[in-house]
């Protein structure tokens, strides 16, 4: 199927070579049943033909529903050398998340309104999510998941994922400025931004009387036994060097002993390094732990009168995105996914209940003011540009990082 | 000629029953615990029960779990009590060797295991994984549980017993199953009863080895643990728990369990 | 005199033939026992564990690609550095303590339930593994409920006066030791209990009679003939127990690191399998030797005192 001129749609393609090997029907074959019976009737014989010939998820051969909202939709079915309708999607999606980073009814929505049955699952953390998903380079089966932003460039290089028709996303525009073209991919051509977040630390008035607002509160003895780390790498030696006033991203060797040294003093001080810091807090186990922001709406649930501090000296934000992964058997599900949350109602709906705030300008006027008004969770843009995202590191500069964390650690 | 227990002795035995079920105790309170979050005790209330009973979250999960562990046993239990009774039994240079073989999956680091078996299957075979795929891997490490528990108890046999049973005119099959297999029958319960539990409960080697759609209960489990461990996740275990105690209940009701342990051809029965 | 006596072996522990007389041991019989087994675990265990250990000798190029351009040994030089030893000793300590305490709690309870049980026993013995027929995470969290500084044991003890202040548990070794025991106890229990009730209590009262003491009949006649059980369970709480990091993970704190936890490390924030695969086949070699090594002493300390 020919496309605008103007338009890369790239992936589309690719997933149309993809079909047609799949049903054993070449080009011509194609062209000649859109030219006979039009083609969305063709696109939906190949799709039939895909799945009988793959055998593992068969679609019924029966009228699919088309996408509602995307503008695109709307465009005449009327079948010309460059037909602007946009092609069925698949009847089934595997997305691979977070537990509890999507809105309540996300999922169902979706279901409910284009008739796609969504297997939605999750992993417990990242290292096992970048396992599973790279573990065939395509994308371990899955057709969209949600990695951090760091991991895009690398994903794009290696090919596990697709660059993204945005013919198919027209909610694009629904991002910010900002977001519309971040550094870590240019265009967002194989990325959407999902939410984004800062990194600071919590803490429990009522144990800790005090306006906390350096990371020296984390080394500070007088809070000895009573708090934690996250148990993250990147994110103890950040809070390391911020305090050291160095870059969360040094790869100077110097600079990492230093960090390293300063993290064996705050060792002893630590109740522990923690993967539940919200469950930590909440249960009364510590009264002050390094945490994200996201975390810190997850606690006041619970615990309304903890209090979080995005710390003087610096701190990181980082952002999550959502990708199509480069072996999705779904790849029009996937796009469709993708526009329906960004869709401003839908995305609210996300940010508000994850508590992450999102990078969609549109959705604001629906997202919660205590997340909108709150500046530890949306800083104005001045403090925003100071705070510093990640760099994804190299493995020989890994590797530095991680024998100095271990030493850490097993000491 | 049991004679009467030490009192000592049966204290302990309650106190350890005690230490067992303690925790299991406070998991079925905090299933009433009208909180999101299974910590704090907030107060009393039935919700989560009918909750769980639309909670596909969990009960999907549940079910891979299920039915990874049925094939999970079933096949560690046979291969491994063949295993345990063979080693008690061997009697060649190599037998080192295969005992190492045993003691070697168990260990391996988990994660270990888990990768090797993700390369093995999506490197060689393509697969991204599956219900089948768990079952391997799950299979694979109990093999060495059962074997081991297996041979701790035909360590003991004798195998003249078989013997005699085939003087008096029995097959080799029908020695083994006739003298033997009671005489092990508890072992393999045993065995049986442990490789349950390990692939019930087993998180790593799973979270490498799932597919789409193929998550089991540990994995959503533990995938959910920053959101707070809701009191669902207790009403299920209870539920579990309950179904198990409610079976087995009946069973004894029906005298199963009765004589089971000491069944066998020559033993006298005990008082 | 029943058959028993005529059934009673002492240990051989399975692996080292000492040529009983009348006792065949038949090659072929006993080969096609092990066989599929055998089959199994080379086909789903060593062939991909051997290509961890091909692995273990590549590395990772920067593009974060594992690469066996240049395969040598470095990664497991690496592994032995010294900043290691603590958590390695560290490892040490719980599964040796967790061990001693399931031994040592398993084997009266085990005694128990073969001697005492009666009619009772399976259903005793699968009332030991209920609480295990439920989500790890759950036990664990419970035990935090139970353990912590605001916890029910603690609220207990000071509502009691027996202390004033909160008796730190959570996050120290004891938690992780508290924890660990309790995880392991079923897998010290069931084998003990598979080889306790092979015993035959005739043999026992004989040997009372003996030796004109419990402890003498014990020591030299119950302990030896139940060793098959014993060397199953340290085989199944010592060795699961060294690779243990969720429990000290959970139950412990800053100061609990294991070494399976930097193994941990090394494969997830390290993205460095080649390493961590190193470091694992490392730590898999001690701790086998180290098993059989142990077992071998303690076989020969308990079947040496037997009179």
């Amino acid at each position: 199927m020919t496309r605008d001129n103007r338009q890369t749609g790239m992936t589309f393609d690719e997933a149309l070579t993809t079909k047609l090997r799949l049903a054993g029907w070449t080009r011509r074959d194609f062209l000649a049943r859109v030219a006979a019976v039009g083609a969305a009737t063709a696109l939906t014989q190949l799709l039939i033909a895909c799945g009988q010939g793959t055998g593992s998820s068969a679609p019924e051969p029966t009228e699919r529903p088309t996408p509602g909202t995307s503008a695109a939709a709307q465009a005449t079915p009327a079948i010309t050398a460059a037909p602007t309708s946009p092609p069925e999607p698949e009847d089934e999606l595997f997305v691979y998340n977070w537990a509890g980073y999507i809105g309540r009814q996300t999922v169902d929505k979706f279901e409910e309104k284009y008739g796609i049955k969504v297997t939605y699952d999750k992993f417990p953390d990242e290292s096992t999510q970048i396992s599973k998903i790279t573990s065939d380079g395509r994308g371990g089966g899955y057709d969209v998941t949600y990695p951090a932003s760091t991991w895009i460039p690398r994903f794009s290089v290696d090919g596990v994922i697709q660059k993204l028709d945005h013919s198919l996303i027209p909610n694009l525009a629904n991002l910010e400025a900002a977001w519309q073209d971040p550094g870590y991919d240019p265009g967002n051509q194989y990325s959407v931004p999902y939410a984004w977040w800062t990194t600071g630390y919590a803490w429990d008035p009522r144990a800790i009387d005090a306006d906390l607002t350096s990371w020296g509160a984390l080394w500070d003895p007088a809070y000895s036994g009573r708090m934690s780390m996250l148990d993250d790498m990147r994110e103890c030696f950040a809070a390391g060097a911020f305090r050291l006033g160095l870059s969360p991203n040094t790869t100077d060797l110097a600079e990492l002993d230093q960090i390293l040294a300063h993290l064996q003093e705050q060792k002893p001080l630590l109740r522990r390094y923690t993967a539940d810091d919200i469950g930590d807090m909440v249960g009364g186990v510590v009264d002050l732990t390094h945490c994200w922001s996201g975390d810190w709406v997850q606690m006041t649930y619970d615990i309304g009168r903890i209090r979080y501090a995005i710390p003087s000296e610096g701190s990181i934000k980082g952002s999550d995105t959502f990708v199509v992964l480069s072996g999705a058997q779904h790849p029009i599900a996937a796009h469709l996914w993708i526009d329906f949350n960004l869709d401003a109602q839908i995305s609210s709906e996300n940010t508000n209940w994850i508590g992450y705030m999102g990078p969609n300008e549109a959705a604001r006027e629906f997202i919660d003011n205590y997340i909108i008004n709150d500046p530890r969770l949306n800083p104005p843009p001045e403090v925003l540009a100071e705070l510093i995202e990640l760099q994804f590191l190299e493995q020989p500069d890994l590797d530095q990082y991680t024998s100095r964390w271990t030493t850490l650690r097993a000491s | 000629m049991t004679g009467r227990p030490s009192r000592w002795l049966t204290a302990f035995a309650v106190l350890t029953y005690v230490f067992l079920f303690a925790p299991i105790v406070v998991m079925i309170i905090f299933s009433f615990n009208d909180s999101r979050r299974t910590f704090i005790w907030q107060g009393f209330t039935l919700d989560w029960y009918p909750a769980l009973l639309s909670n596909d979250e969990l009960l999907d999960p549940l079910a891979v779990t299920l039915q990874v562990a049925a094939i999970a046993v079933v096949g560690s239990t046979v291969l491994g009590a063949l295993f345990g009774l063979g080693l008690a039994r061997l009697r060649f240079r190599g037998a080192g060797a295969v005992q190492t073989l045993l003691l070697l999956p168990m260990v391996t680091p988990e994660i270990i295991m888990g990768i090797s078996l993700l390369v093995f299957f999506t490197q060689l075979f393509g697969l991204n994984g599956s219900i089948a795929q768990i079952s391997l891997a799950h299979i694979t490490f109990c093999i060495s549980y059962v074997a081991i528990t297996v041979r701790a108890r035909a360590a003991n046999l004798n195998p003249q017993l078989e013997e005699a049973a085939r003087d008096l005119g029995a097959s080799a099959f029908g020695a083994f199953r006739h003298v033997t297999l009671p005489l092990l029958a508890p072992a393999v319960a045993a065995g049986a009863m442990l490789a349950f539990a390990l692939s019930f409960d087993d998180l790593i080697v799973t979270s490498f080895n799932a597919g789409v759609g193929s998550t089991t209960l540990p994995v959503a489990i533990y995938s959910a643990i920053r959101l707070g461990v809701t009191p669902e996740i207790n009403a299920i275990s209870t539920i579990i728990v309950a179904v198990v105690a409610v079976t087995l209940l009946i069973a004894w009701r029906l005298g199963a369990f009765r004589n089971a342990a000491s069944a066998a051809v020559f033993e006298p029965e005990t008082a | 005199m029943t058959s028993r006596a005529a059934e009673a072996v002492p240990d051989r522990g399975g692996a080292n033939a000492d040529g009983k007389p009348g006792r065949p041991g038949d090659g072929l019989g006993t080969g096609l026992l092990v066989l599929p087994g055998v089959l199994w675990l080379a086909a789903f265990f060593l062939l991909p564990l051997g290509i961890i250990a091909v692995i273990s000798l590549g590395s990772v190029d920067p593009g974060g690609h594992v690469t066996l351009a240049d395969p040598s040994l470095r990664n497991y030089e690496q592994a032995l550095r010294p900043e290691f030893l603590p958590a390695f000793g560290k490892s040490l300590y719980y599964s040796v303590v967790t061990t001693v305490l399931s031994l040592g709690i398993g084997y009266p309870v085990a005694y128990w339930i073969s001697r005492h049980g009666g009619r009772h026993k399976i259903l005793l013995l699968v009332l030991v593994m209920l609480p295990f027929w439920t989500s790890y995470l759950i036990r664990t969290y419970a035990w935090l409920i139970i353990l912590r500084d605001n916890g029910v044991l603690n609220a207990f003890l000071m509502e009691t006066g027996l202390i004033d202040r909160p008796w730190v548990i959570v996050d120290t070794d004891l938690g992780v030791i508290i924890g660990m025991t309790y995880g392991f106890l079923p897998f010290a229990i069931l084998p003990l209990f598979v080889s306790i009730d092979r015993l035959d209590f005739s043999l026992i009262q004989a040997a009372r009679d003996l030796y004109a003491s419990g402890r003498g009949a014990f020591l030299n006649v119950t302990l030896p003939l139940t060793m098959p059980g014993i060397v199953a369970a340290v085989f199944l709480t010592f060795i699961p127990a060294l690779g243990d990091f969720v429990t000290p993970d959970l139950l412990g704190g800053a100061q609990t690191t294991t070494i399976a936890k930097i193994v941990q490390i090394i494969f997830t924030s390290g993205r460095d399998w080649p390493y961590g695969a190193a470091l694992g086949f490392l730590l898999m070699a001690v701790t086998i030797s180290g098993t059989l090594l142990a077992l071998r002493s303690l076989r020969r300390e308990v079947i040496g005192t037997a009179a």
